[in-house]
């Protein structure tokens, strides 16, 4: 309670030193909570995290703020259950209300196939002891009184996986929080500071336009990262500069697996609390939840073509609109206030890849994560600090390496991730 | 409170609002303001006729619950929010009264004079900004006010259970014009004349009832127009035009098309302007048009922002544009006796106008010379540094603040203008264009923030919808949040239902003042789309949601069926009733395996490929081999993408030598036919792909009374010699040119008929008739499944998903590595040398029990495969299913385990198809 009468800054503002141990490339919820587990767990604080524009402008402010572990494969849900496990935690370790509220979260179905997928992840993720399991229209309706279960809808909700722990997280609070403690601990957040060139064996002349697709980096040591505000000498840089993670990796000369399209939504003015589950489905291709605040916010599936555009398109949220009256035909008359685009670096199998690259030393990654970024922050920032700080990659990092995709070992998470928020 | 019975209208010869009718309607329309009757005017706003009724609370604060009265009068604060006819949150002081309209009050229990919430304001002390992020940091304190924080929030209510039965009508329209011009004020309407002068279609959209912009409610003399924004100053003669002879110019000009009561909400890529147009005509409630445009004016005015001063959000602290369109355009009276806060002469002419409606004017006030407004709930006072003055009115000359929103999200740029001191259009984008005070031209002079930054006073409101004082947000940039995005974020300021209009000017100077920036350093949040809020009803348009039924929909509806979706379409399921599943796949199920069934396969997609390259497309995007496929045959196909993933299969029919007929996927006809047109485009090659789904009809006629029903219906020899296995033929079947394929998806001796839509019903009849002495029977997509099943056929995002190859999906066999190349060989070829990761494998259950389909398979307590499909097999008396194993599993004979009926369960993997290994019957 003292704090709140204490003003006091959230974080300070620095002068760009000439060498880190660390450098980390953007300051959202990936980035930040790297940094936090690299003080907290391995007392690494020479580190700077850098941002292009002001903290949390990229996909940590845009996302839905959903948080949930239901995924469908044996390296996603315990991977994601560990990172709700950290999120539960989050606001006392942070002393920072993220006002995470785990209301519960169902996946609608509207077709008999989607249910026998529901089913595969319910199984999957009770034997990995994730709490989820397949509900039928009677108990979804009195979970959700306000969503229409009659036979009105062109297809009529089946079946839900119901998550009782996912929820709905403040975004923009799990960024201020995780960049408050960096603070405190020493690390450095020098917003509006671009990195522009990534130095490998003492030179950033590495020219990769000619070289072949694949893995073209020349072998070697990272040695620094150019900067808007000058050069910083370093041996370990992180990429999480999603959305423009491939556009970072190229000054490192690693090409990516990953293309990046335009992911929407839109927010309501306040409503009396009417809905307090996030409610998704994936054959109407939408996601609803209402805030603690009484705004709905809706969200849509990527936007079918590539692009790094963040504008709200008129068609896309259009289609939010008759999905949303699709599941709740009394929002017919709520208006919508704001709508906008965040972008997602897609990968082949709808899994991030984690970890460093063979052959470049100092360099890391934390990429590709398409729709499913925010849930992960503070596991990816955790484990990733780890595989900095020790050089061992831990378990659950494994199968998200970039090697995958040479040796096809893909995890596929699509079926889970794909316009399920 | 005082009635206008005695107001003087101020206006009365070559005004245009009286001309106009807006201000002498007689008492016409009676609604109900929580249940009470009120008398109006038919040209009354909900708002304005309240308020002459001597209502002045017209809504409670989003936080603090303080009473709020009319602040802008024109839909653009959130201050007379209400709910009409069920619809929250509506803004009354722009929606007009219709007889019977039912209005009830938002956000205060009991009423909005009294309302308990209020007392959240003694406590605000205890929450400044940030309160919720600083406090409540451990979750069992959270999960304990959460709900409490929750139920307080919100503004308008909704009906919580759907009313399925309920039809709102709106619609959607396309539109293309060659100008579209954004704001009907006397800019708007010079640029839509100098448009139409110049040739091609004009569209002029207004948010209001009428044209005119602010002359239809501020005289257009010289002194009055300095209060008015974008008005004209000069004394040439064109601009002394009247309004009246403008909109008769513009309503007698046929090339310019006039949107009233229709806002311009959104500014999309491609000029594509989004329009919400209200109440267009009964029965339709609200209508969207997406308009296309060569050329945008954007001639959007601007609007007028509060002083800051403490309480500066009492009710009876008005905008001066507010008290002006309550008197000119509603013949309401504000108040008896008003002080004009407000510089020079937009002040001077200000209380000109209040005089001439019969308003005292107490006093006119400097905005720096302002302590605060008295009074609770209602002004009665306005405290100054040198005076106190009683009063029932405080108007406010605020800055005036470009509307430019649509201009930002068009690319253009809205910069700082440091000599007018507002934010304006800078550069444009091609083909958009800006005229009037959005440029920032002929604005009163700004007045900024009036006080100094070393006063600290409470309650000073900044932002009205979120209840954010100076004091909270002076004390968010001290904290850190110094970026004004960042600012926003975390106070909220702007994020509420205004939109910002109201309060992100004033933002934006305290965070310029408090981190030393100037104001084009601290910059605006970006603009984003709706500039206006926008219902999701009028996004959405009418309930269109297509169902797609085949041409023989009538025929299953006659049988009785029971439906099932498959993507658009509706397909039987099986026949019977909801209750009769169990028996009516089993007897549709024997009738194929013993006599003769038919299933309505017209879903099927269907593509008609031609062209002198066409088999180089089909051996490009197939794994299989086509060259070699002759004429007259058919060949199962099947297309991954470059991971050798697998995304479609289906029949590929050799017609003739360059003239193949495709089936594919029910759900992946679209992609299929994008999928070959991308991988055609640019090779040179000639093919021409057609979509024929929905001309063709299809059926399969399966059993071994197949051939002895189809022949008598066709000339055809059905024979094995002259139509064996896999061989396509064109023939008429009872009498309609059709295309027949030897195919067996279900197992037995069967044709898969394609002919044209029209004779569905007709074809379907004449198989039933031709069948009926074999005891034929139709069979749906249940028992087809069964019957698959056995055969061990695999149903492509059933059986396989987005990780499938055919190499672990036990079909190597489709894959002709040896072909020169095709999509995905790299990656199939990789898949083969190495070991699978999983197989897809047959089982048959030890027990009768039967699994669901998506049951995991586990082994040693984890995951280690899943059932994508599982069925009790009539022929074998066993459950058999399919599912992907992990590889070490995948061996013939070994056990896999799963759950079901809550308890674990085992079955044995099986390598032969469960029904007819050896394809006899098929060739039969």
């Amino acid at each position: 309670m003292i704090q709140l009468f204490r003003k006091e800054r959230m974080w300070r503002t620095h002068e760009l030193k000439r060498s880190y141990d660390v450098v980390i490339i953007g300051a959202g919820v990936h980035g930040l909570a790297t940094a936090y587990y690299l003080g907290k767990d391995h007392g690494i604080t020479n580190v700077a995290v850098l941002e292009k524009r002001y903290l949390g402008s990229g996909n940590s402010g845009r996302n839905t703020a959903i948080i949930r572990a239901n995924y469908r494969t044996p390296e996603g849900v315990p991977f994601f259950a560990r990172s709700l496990g950290l999120y539960e935690d989050l606001s006392r370790e942070l002393e920072w209300n993220l006002l995470f509220n785990q209301c519960g979260h169902l996946t609608l179905a509207h077709t008999d196939s989607s249910v026998d997928g529901l089913r595969v992840r319910a199984e999957t993720n009770q034997i990995m002891g994730v709490d989820s399991r397949v509900i039928y229209p009677e108990e979804i309706q009195k979970l959700v009184p306000a969503l229409d279960m009659s036979d009105r809808p062109r297809l009529p909700v089946m079946a839900a996986l119901y998550h009782p722990p996912g929820g709905i997280i403040r975004h923009d609070a799990v960024v201020w929080g995780y960049a408050r403690a960096c603070d405190r601990m020493g690390v450095e957040i020098h917003p509006h500071t671009e990195a522009t060139a990534i130095g490998i064996n003492g030179s950033t002349a590495y020219d990769y336009s000619d070289a072949p697709q694949g893995i073209d980096h020349p072998d070697g040591t990272i040695t620094s990262v150019e900067t808007t505000a000058g050069s910083i000498a370093t041996g370990t840089v992180v990429n999480c500069a999603a959305g423009w993670a491939t556009a970072v990796s190229r000054m490192a000369g690693v090409s990516l697996p990953i293309v990046t399209q335009p992911l929407q939504a839109c927010v309501s003015e306040p409503l009396k609390p009417f809905l307090d589950k996030v409610i998704v489905s994936a054959n109407l291709h939408v996601y609803i939840s209402q805030t603690d605040r009484g705004d709905c916010v809706m969200g849509a599936e990527v936007d079918p073509l590539q692009s790094y555009s963040q504008l709200g398109t008129l068609p896309t949220l259009e289609q939010m609109a008759t999905y949303t009256l699709e599941l709740f035909p009394q929002l017919h008359n709520v208006n919508v206030l704001r709508q906008w685009a965040g972008i997602c670096d897609m990968t082949p199998d709808f899994s991030p890849i984690i970890g460093g690259v063979e052959g470049l030393e100092g360099y890391h990654l934390d990429v590709g994560w398409g729709t499913y970024g925010f849930k992960a922050g503070p596991v990816a920032g955790k484990y990733l600090a780890e595989l900095i700080a020790t050089g061992e990659t831990p378990t659950l990092l494994e199968p998200f390496r970039l090697s995958r995709f040479r040796e096809e070992a893909l995890v596929g998470e699509k079926a889970a991730a794909a316009v399920s928020h | 409170m005082s009635s206008d019975s005695g107001l003087r209208h101020s206006r009365e010869s070559g005004n245009p609002s009286s001309a106009n009718g807006t201000t002498d309607g007689q008492s016409a329309v009676t609604f109900y303001f929580n249940g009470n009757p009120v008398d109006a005017q038919a040209s009354d706003t909900v708002a304005s006729a309240l308020y002459r009724t001597g209502r002045r609370v017209f809504s409670r604060s989003f936080k603090y619950h303080r009473p709020r009265g009319l602040l802008c009068v024109a839909g653009r604060c959130p201050n007379c929010l209400m709910n009409v006819d069920g619809t929250p949150n509506v803004r009354a002081c722009t929606q007009p009264v219709q007889d019977g309209m039912q209005v009830t009050h938002q956000n205060a229990k009991p009423s909005l004079e009294t309302d308990f919430l209020a007392v959240a304001e003694r406590f605000s002390w205890a929450m400044p900004v940030g309160f919720y992020y600083k406090t409540f940091t451990h979750p069992w304190m959270w999960h304990i006010a959460e709900p409490f924080i929750r139920r307080a929030a919100g503004l308008g209510k909704i009906d919580r259970a759907p009313d399925p039965a309920a039809d709102h009508p709106y619609e959607h329209v396309f539109l293309y014009t060659a100008t579209a011009v954004v704001g009907g004020g006397p800019h708007g309407m010079r640029a839509a004349l100098d448009a139409a002068a110049q040739g091609g279609g004009v569209v002029l959209i207004d948010d209001q009832p009428e044209l005119g912009g602010h002359l239809r409610y501020s005289s257009s003399d010289t002194e009055a127009s300095r209060t008015s924004p974008g008005s004209n100053r000069g004394s040439n003669g064109e601009e002394s035009e009247n309004l009246d002879d403008l909109v008769q110019r513009i309503h007698e000009t046929s090339s310019i098309t006039v949107f009233t009561s229709a806002t311009c909400f959104g500014l999309y890529e491609g000029s594509l302007l989004g329009i919400m147009h209200r109440s267009p005509e009964s029965p339709v409630a609200q209508r969207l048009t997406q308009l296309r445009t060569e050329r945008i004016v954007v001639a959007t005015g601007a609007h007028e922002v509060p002083l800051l001063f403490e309480n500066n959000d009492i009710p009876g602290v008005m905008l001066s544009s507010g008290v002006m369109r309550l008197i000119g355009l509603h013949g309401v009276r504000p108040g008896e006796r008003a002080v004009v806060v407000g510089n020079g002469e937009p002040a001077a002419s200000t209380a000109k106008e209040l005089e001439n409606a019969g308003i005292t004017v107490a006093g006119i006030v400097p905005p720096a010379q302002v302590v605060k407004a008295m009074g609770r709930k209602h002004v009665s006072g306005l405290q100054t540094r040198e005076q106190r003055f009683a009063c029932d009115l405080v108007v406010m000359c605020g800055d005036w603040v470009p509307d430019a929103g649509l201009v930002a999200q068009a690319g253009g740029s809205v910069e700082w203008d440091a000599e007018r001191a507002v934010f304006a259009t800078g550069n444009l984008p091609d083909g958009v264009s800006a005229v009037g005070a959005v440029t920032g031209e002929s604005l009163p002079p700004a007045v900024g923030l009036a006080l100094s930054t070393d006063s600290n006073p409470k309650k000073v409101i900044v932002c009205p919808c979120e209840d954010v004082t100076l004091h909270d947000l002076r004390t968010a940039v001290d904290e850190g949040f110094d970026h004004i995005e960042t600012l926003k974020r975390y106070t909220t300021t702007t994020m509420g239902p205004c939109q910002g209009k109201m309060c992100q000017q004033a933002a934006i100077d305290i965070c310029a003042r408090q981190t030393g920036r100037t104001l084009q350093e601290t910059g605006r949040t970006t603009s984003r789309p709706p500039t206006s809020p926008v219902p999701l009803g009028a996004l959405a348009g009418q309930h269109l949601h297509p169902t797609k039924r085949t041409p023989m929909h009538a025929k299953h509806d006659e049988i009785g069926c029971v439906w099932m979706d498959m993507g658009e379409w509706k397909r039987p399921l099986y026949y019977g009733t909801p209750d009769s599943k169990k028996e009516s796949v089993e007897q549709e199920y024997w009738a194929v395996r013993q006599r003769v069934g038919v299933i309505d396969l017209s879903t099927l997609g269907k593509l008609d490929v031609r062209g002198r390259d066409a088999t180089k497309l089909l051996d490009k995007v197939y794994t299989n081999r086509f060259s070699d496929l002759r004429v007259g045959r058919a060949r199962y196909g099947v297309i991954c993408d470059e991971a050798g993933i697998i995304l479609d299969d289906g029949t590929v029919s050799r017609i003739s030598e360059d003239h193949y007929f495709i089936t594919t996927t029910t759900g992946n006809i679209e992609f299929v036919q994008e999928w070959l047109e991308w991988w055609l485009a640019g090779s040179g090659w000639c093919v021409h792909i057609t979509n024929v789904t929905g001309g063709m009809g299809a059926v399969n006629v399966a059993g071994p009374k197949a051939r002895a029903t189809l022949a008598k219906l066709t000339k055809r020899d059905l024979g094995n010699k002259r139509f064996g296995y896999m061989r396509c033929r064109q023939a008429d079947v009872a009498g309609v040119p059709s295309l027949m394929l030897r195919i067996g998806f279900v197992g037995e001796t069967g044709w898969e008929l394609h002919f044209p839509s029209e004779y569905g019903e007709h074809v379907w009849d004449a198989i039933m008739d031709a069948g009926s002495e074999f005891d034929i029977r139709p069979f749906g997509v249940e028992t087809q499944r069964v019957l698959r099943l056995e055969k061990k056929h695999v149903i492509v995002s059933v059986d396989t998903d987005a990780t499938s190859n055919p190499i672990e999906a036990d079909m190597a066999w489709v894959a002709k590595l040896d072909k020169e190349d095709f999509i995905g060989k790299a990656a199939i070829s990789r898949a083969q040398n190495r070991a699978p990761r999983e197989k897809l494998v047959g089982f048959v259950m030890d027990e009768d029990v039967l699994p669901p389909d998506g049951a995991v398979i586990i082994a040693d307590d984890q995951p280690a495969g899943r059932v994508t499909s599982v069925r009790h097999s009539p022929v074998n008396e066993k459950v058999i299913g399919l599912a992907w194993v992990a590889a070490e599993l995948a061996e013939a004979g070994q056990a896999i385990a799963m759950n079901a009926d809550g308890r674990r369960v085992t079955a044995r993997i099986v390598e032969e198809p469960f029904y007819d290994p050896a394809q006899k019957r098929l060739r039969q």
